[in-house]
């Protein structure tokens, strides 16, 4: 028990932690302590929530819920909301953070089961209205993609019908059945590249949605004309063709919606009500109203609610939220402590400097939702897409001149059309959501999750790798680097009875010797000056030397020194050189200090170190390195990360880390090695390789058939065939990048 | 041949019966959540879900 860390994944852990060790039931309600219990949300405001009512008189809700982190979390949540009375249905999603409620009003109000959520170390939050874009493509790719099959079926009888002959009424029956069954495709499914060709237009801009949108224009009105003059129609053509392009813009919505819902779910993280001193008097208000000049109190176990400065008190605060460092720092008179970080010991009197939407993590929530919204980037289709459009157009003018200059109308019009037909970028459109899913399994697979394409596609041109020590290159957790086995034995006494990182990390070391510890009694700690005791029936004396040392002092004054230190991920050092063999430089960027940045430095092989950085330096020097025209990815795990990961072109979490970086992050890390970082800019550059791959070939494909087309050799049939034909390809094509991605590891 | 007639059409109102039952599993939110599901099965719960 005394060896575990004191940090849990989740409520619903620490919870079960509990229970299970019965024995250690006084342990877990010192750690309580030094855990924020989670803020009650404000009464009164739950209540006034607007609520979706039921037809059998029950009201529903979605809530956001923070803090859950695994999936014992939801078991925990969903149980325990399920067994109150008036509860109908209570559902968490893990993958999203939200649950849905259903309830009785009148046996159970919103605010009794928020405060039930609270309860459990969650955050509950009311989330505004939320779209649901891909359940809206999801329908009309159904709609599409039943049309296409059963089109399919009446041309393959009319194809048929060329060579084994066809009585006109059924040949008309099926022209007009595929029109009744292309008409909904035309004027409910297409409407998404519709309303995009008319933005891009209004916009002057010709992206990928303008030739496609023509295309399904000229196919649909030349379905009319045909199937009203007894001709033949291009329709299995059109209906396969909106199918495919919903599928594929599908698949890219499905990751963007997360990043979305990632982007609402960064909650401000102010505890909502503060202790203010008025004339001698606590009295509780909201941290809101708070300003500057207004005097606090803060004692162990709270979150504080404002940036101020120290004026009365001595206590040691988790900055890891700023920070990213674990050790908790000592405050006193004159100090300065931060909003949201977390009192572990002693308490404070603070004089508020900044308050609400000024202090420094609500900047940072701010900076990091800013960089959230920053959207997708121009990719290389849309860049083809304008020349691509107006070559097109070009084409079969020149197409219609030609052939009426030779006298032959009705051909010039058959040829326009087919020419129109199959210069449609069906393929050109699905080669970059092909070949960059395609990449983002490979990777996934791999132990580096990707929230999006365009973050995967950007890893194959950074050239410099920019990591946070604690948490990223190393584990973040403290370890004893040197101790004596005789002091360690005696300090592991004392220690135990602290709740201090550094305490379990003492007996962490004492036990992974299989030292047996000895009781210590009459154990004092002071906060922020040490602990001490009677070991043996002589009274020690354990206290800080220094930021990574521990002085043991017995009655004879120095008795021995412990030497603390970061463990090291152990592949960290093979991650680094693997990347500089990529041709990636590899800086460290830390908060922490100088000395301990340049062991850890020296232990991976890592030249460039940037010590003593704050959050706000570490966005700095990342952007200037942007400026020098550098590719930067920045790989951390703290909240403290966020602007730093917010200015990096491509940002990574670790899955160990801090839920809010994980949020922003463009990735994750999920297996805690850097290692899947090499293999990401080796798929990424395979990825990026079966795109140009993918738009040569459908450009190719485009260049030959529109050329057949323009000379009169494109018939219904060799549209039919061609067009999903060049769609194969590209699909063969991003199914390659799997091979390229293993054959390019076994390279390396 | 004319048996076509009406076969086509029994062929296509049964395929839209089928379109149907999809467009309302959609709308009802079957597809929305893909993660979630094969992780439920883990949990191993005496009420089941709601």
């Amino acid at each position: 028990m005394e060896g575990e860390s004191d940090a849990f994944c989740c409520a619903g852990c620490e919870a079960a932690y509990a229970i299970i060790r019965g024995a250690g039931l006084e342990r877990y309600y010192r750690e309580r302590e030094a855990f924020a219990p989670r803020p009650e949300p404000m009464p009164g405001g739950w209540d006034a929530v607007p609520l979706a009512a039921g037809a059998d008189g029950t009201c529903s809700v979605r809530l956001s819920i923070d803090g859950l982190r695994c999936a014992s979390c939801v078991w925990v949540t969903e149980g325990v909301l399920r067994r109150m009375r008036g509860v109908a249905e209570a559902t968490v999603s893990y993958a999203t953070g939200r649950a849905t409620l259903r309830w009785d009003p009148a046996t159970v109000r919103l605010s009794e089961l928020a405060d039930r959520i609270a309860s459990l170390g969650y955050r509950p939050r009311v989330l505004g209205e939320e779209g649901r874009p891909d359940r809206d493509l999801l329908l009309r790719l159904g709609v599409a993609a039943f049309a296409a099959v059963n089109v399919m079926m009446f041309s393959a009888a009319l194809y048929a019908g060329w060579t084994a002959g066809m009585e006109a009424r059924f040949a008309a029956l099926f022209r007009w059945m595929s029109l009744a069954l292309a008409t909904p495709v035309v004027a409910w499914s297409a409407a998404p590249f519709f309303a995009g060709a008319w933005s891009g237009l209004r916009n002057r801009a010709l992206h990928m949605d303008v030739p496609i949108a023509l295309a399904i224009v000229i196919l649909y009105a030349q379905g009319w004309w045909a199937t009203l003059r007894g001709g033949d129609t291009y329709l299995d053509s059109l209906t396969m063709l909106v199918a495919l392009l919903l599928a594929g813009r599908l698949m890219e919505t499905r990751g963007r919606r997360r990043a979305a819902e990632a982007a609402v779910t960064l909650a401000a993280t102010l505890p909502p009500t503060a202790r203010r001193l008025v004339d001698a008097r606590v009295e509780t208000v909201s941290s809101e109203r708070l300003r500057p000049g207004d005097r606090i109190v803060v004692s162990a176990g709270d979150e504080v609610p404002a940036d101020g400065v120290a004026v009365e008190g001595r206590a040691s605060v988790r900055m890891a939220l700023l920070t990213g460092e674990s050790a908790p720092v000592e405050v006193s008179a004159g100090g300065r402590v931060w909003a949201a970080t977390v009192v572990v010991d002693g308490s404070l009197t603070v004089d508020v400097t900044e308050a609400a939407d000024d202090t420094v993590v609500r900047r940072m929530a701010e900076e990091l939702r800013s960089a959230a919204d920053r959207g997708s980037r121009p990719s290389s289709t849309d860049r083809i897409a304008p020349w691509f459009t107006s070559a097109t157009l070009a084409i079969a003018c020149g197409t219609f001149v030609a052939w009426t200059r030779l006298g032959d109308p009705g051909a010039a019009l058959s040829a326009t059309i087919a020419v129109l037909v199959v210069a449609c970028p069906c393929a050109l459109a699905l080669s970059r959501p092909l070949a960059a899913a395609a990449g983002l399994g490979a990777v996934a697979r791999r132990g580096l999750l990707f929230r999006s394409a365009d973050a995967l596609l950007e890893l194959a041109v950074v050239d410099q790798v920019v990591l946070d020590k604690t948490g990223t290159v190393t584990a973040g957790a403290f370890e004893v680097v040197s101790a004596r086995d005789a002091d360690l034995r005696v300090a592991a006494g004392l220690e135990r009875h602290s709740r201090h990182p550094v305490a379990a990390a003492v007996v962490r070391e004492a036990a992974a010797r299989e030292i047996p510890l000895p009781s210590a009694s009459e154990v004092v700690e002071v906060a922020g000056v040490g602990i001490s005791g009677l070991v043996d029936g002589v009274c020690w004396s354990l206290r800080s030397g220094g930021p990574d040392a521990l002085l043991l002092e017995g009655p004879d004054g120095y008795a021995g020194l412990l030497r603390l230190g970061d463990n090291l991920r152990h592949d960290s050092g093979e991650a680094v050189r693997r990347l500089r063999e990529l041709g990636v430089e590899v800086t460290l960027l830390t908060g922490d200090r100088e000395r301990v940045a340049n062991r850890i430095a020296r232990a991976t092989g890592i030249d460039d170190v940037r010590a003593a950085a704050g959050p706000e330096e570490k966005a700095a020097m990342i952007r200037a390195l942007r400026a020098r025209g550098r590719r930067v990815l920045f790989a951390g795990d703290g909240l403290n990360d966020g602007p730093a990961l917010a200015a990096a072109d491509v940002a990574v979490a670790m899955g160990t880390g801090s839920a809010t970086s994980i949020l922003v992050a463009d990735g994750v890390l999920a297996g805690g090695s850097l290692l899947p970082l090499v293999t990401g800019i080796q798929a990424s550059k395979a990825c990026r390789s079966a795109i140009r791959r993918n738009q040569a070939r459908s450009v190719g494909y485009n260049i030959v058939a529109v050329g057949a087309a323009a000379l009169g050799w494109v018939n219904p049939l060799v549209a039919a065939v061609l067009m999903p034909l060049s769609s194969a390809m590209v699909v063969w094509g991003s199914s390659r990048v799997e091979a390229e991605v293993r054959r390019r590891e076994g390279g390396a | 041949m004319n048996s076509l007639l009406f076969l086509v059409p029994i062929a296509l109102g049964l395929a839209a019966v089928f379109l149907i039952l999809f467009l309302r599993a959609a709308r009802d939110g079957q597809f929305d959540d893909l993660d979630d599901p094969p992780l439920r099965i883990l949990m191993d719960d005496d009420d089941g879900p709601a």
